[in-house]
């Protein structure tokens, strides 16, 4: 049994809206860094931030195509977290709120991502060394 | 006494619930309690050297622990030098730290 300390947290942000976003990720790969478990309830906008049919687009205002303007995807990152959680052998645990799935019919989403509901953020509170809840305000 | 962070994603100068949020920070540190600032964000813009937040220099003059985040820094063009003197620098990791540590880490 690992003795690796688990960081639970719960994050609403929709994708490419705020800068809160790219502060949540920071956090992530920070805890990652530290050697931390980690485990996201994503809720609300927040549940696209997996949603696997996100796709890069070019610029036409600035003639940049697809591939010069490497828009960044958030499924992108989560996929990175992953790896990098595989390569330091801790756990990187992520569940989305299955309601606010629904609304946003965002149901596909990449590998390793989860559905499941409040429950789940308590479970996954309640097992943690500590939460942060990030909210929109 | 407990331990708490803040994580200061708000500036004084747009949103109005600052206000609170400083009076949270400044009653906690009154009583005794070990209190920390991280500004990340919008929320370092008071920490530039000439910006004017009455309550987020109070913090200051109190004794309460400021740091900005180096990464929203940069993003303003705001360098070290241009900092209050109380005000350190600092990155994600020392949220990880206060989490790992136990402590209470809030965001604002």
């Amino acid at each position: 049994m690992s003795d690796t300390k688990t960081l639970t947290f719960a994050f609403m942000e929709p994708p490419f809206e705020s800068e809160r976003t790219v502060t949540f990720f920071r956090l992530l790969d920070a805890a990652l860094d530290r050697g931390a478990g980690v485990r996201v309830f994503a809720y609300e906008g927040a549940v696209a931030l997996a949603f696997a049919r996100q796709q890069p687009h070019g610029n036409a205002v600035h003639h940049r195509d697809s591939e010069e303007e490497d828009h960044p995807l958030t499924k992108d990152w989560i996929a990175a977290l992953q790896e990098k959680a595989r390569s330091k052998g801790i756990g990187f645990e992520w569940i989305n709120c299955g309601l606010c799935v629904d609304e946003r019919g965002v149901n596909d989403v990449i590998e390793g991502c989860g559905r499941g509901g409040p429950p789940d953020l308590w479970r996954y509170a309640s097992e943690a060394h500590n939460t942060l809840t990030i909210g929109t305000r | 006494m407990s331990h708490y962070l803040f994580i200061q994603s708000q500036d004084p100068f747009t949103e109005t619930r600052t206000h609170h949020q400083f009076d949270l920070i400044g009653q906690l540190h009154d009583a005794g309690h070990q209190v920390a600032v991280l500004l990340v964000q919008n929320g370092v813009t008071p920490a530039r050297r000439g910006a004017k937040s009455d309550l987020f220099d109070d913090l200051l003059l109190w004794g309460v622990t400021v740091r900005a985040d180096q990464f929203a820094l940069a993003q303003r063009e705001i360098d070290h030098a241009d900092l209050k003197d109380q005000i350190g620098v600092a990155d994600m990791d020392l949220v990880i730290d206060a989490m790992l540590a136990g402590h209470k880490v809030i965001w604002h």
